[in-house]
C-alpha cells in the first residue's frame, strides 16, 4: 500500500501551517560547509542558505500527509537578518496561489523563517508542481 | 598584508566566471537529506524513483543550489561581500547520482544604495552538467563594500 499522501485537489487557499522549531548548532554548520563548500558571508553567521535548507525538513514534520511534489520549480528569496549558532529557527507558510495544469497543479507558497525572538530573518516565495489525485486510487 | 578581495568597484559589469566541476554523489544526497531532514521519496527512495520520470533517486535542489554556492567561491578571487540579500532561482532539470555539474556566471548590474560604502551585484548564475544543460538557473544578489566610504 502507498504511503498517504496530499494531492493539489487536497491543498486549501490560504492555509497557513507552522512547523516545528530546530536549534542551529555548530554541527549543522560543519556538516553544511562539508557537504557543499559554501560558507557565511560573515563568519560570524551561518551559511545564508543553511537555515532554508533545515526549514525544508522541518516542513516534512507538520503532521499531515506529505505534499506530493512532482518538481520544485522556482522560488525568490531574501535574506533579512543574520542567524546565529544557537539560534532557533522556525517557519511559517501560506498557500498563496494554485493554478490548475494538464500534469498537475501549480502551488504558490510565501514562506517566512523565524527566529525566537520572533523576527523574520528570511522570508520568500516557492513554486511547485503537485500531483492531481488519481482517479483510481 | 593588503586586502585582496575584490570591492563593488573591482567588478564590471559583463565580466564572467566559470567554475571547477564538481560530481554530485549518493554520499552528498544522503548527508544532506540527513542535514536538512527532507527525506522526501524524491531524494531518499531508490525503488519508488524507479517508476518515476527520472527513473532514479535526484539530489535536492537546494543541495544543488548550495554546491552551486561553493564552487561559485572557487571561481574568482573573493568579493568584499558583506551580505547575500537575495536570488530568484529556478530549477530546470534534475541532478541524478554522477552528474557533473559547474556554475558559469556574470555579473549583470552593478546598484547603488543609500549607502556610500556598499553596492548590490547581481549576478547571472547557471548551474550546468556535463552534456552542457542547464539544470539550475537564476540571480543572485550580494551587498559588495566599496573601496571608499566617501
Amino acid at each position: 500500500m502507498a504511503t498517504e499522501r496530499h494531492y493539489f485537489e487536497d491543498v486549501v487557499p490560504g492555509e497557513e501551517l507552522v512547523t516545528p522549531a530546530m536549534t542551529i548548532t555548530e554541527a549543522h554548520v560543519g556538516l553544511y560547509q562539508g557537504v557543499t563548500g559554501d560558507s557565511a558571508v560573515d563568519a560570524e553567521n551561518v551559511p545564508e542558505l543553511l537555515p532554508l535548507a533545515i526549514t525544508t525538513g522541518l516542513g516534512w514534520r507538520v503532521p499531515r500527509p506529505p505534499l506530493a511534489v512532482k518538481a520544485f520549480l522556482s522560488f525568490e528569496w531574501e535574506i533579512l537578518e543574520p542567524v546565529r549558532v544557537g539560534d532557533t529557527i522556525h517557519s511559517t507558510s501560506r498557500s498563496a496561489m494554485l493554478r490548475r495544469m494538464r500534469d498537475g497543479g501549480l502551488v504558490v507558497k510565501e514562506q517566512q523563517i523565524v527566529d525566537q525572538r520572533g523576527r523574520v530573518v528570511q522570508r520568500g516565495r516557492f513554486t511547485f508542481l503537485v500531483e492531481h489525485r488519481p482517479k483510481h486510487p | 598584508m593588503t586586502d585582496q578581495r575584490r570591492f563593488f568597484e573591482d567588478i564590471p559589469v559583463g565580466e564572467e566566471f566559470e567554475s571547477p566541476g564538481r560530481t554530485v554523489t549518493e554520499t552528498d544526497i544522503v548527508l544532506f537529506a540527513g542535514l536538512s531532514g527532507d527525506y522526501n521519496v524524491l531524494h531518499t527512495d531508490a525503488e519508488f524513483m524507479k517508476q518515476s520520470i527520472f527513473g532514479e533517486r535526484i539530489a535536492h535542489g537546494l543541495l544543488g543550489l548550495a554546491i552551486q554556492a561553493g564552487l561559485f567561491t572557487r571561481a574568482t578571487i573573493a568579493f568584499a561581500t558583506l551580505a547575500f540579500v537575495g536570488l530568484r532561482w529556478k530549477f530546470k532539470g534534475p541532478i541524478k547520482i554522477g552528474d557533473t555539474i559547474r556554475v558559469r556566471a556574470k555579473v549583470l548590474a552593478k546598484k547603488e544604495t543609500s549607502k556610500p560604502d556598499r553596492g548590490v551585484i547581481t549576478l547571472d548564475r547557471k548551474v550546468l552538467n556535463q552534456r552542457g544543460e542547464v539544470v539550475q538557473e537564476g540571480e543572485t544578489d550580494l551587498m559588495v563594500q566599496r573601496r571608499r566610504g566617501d
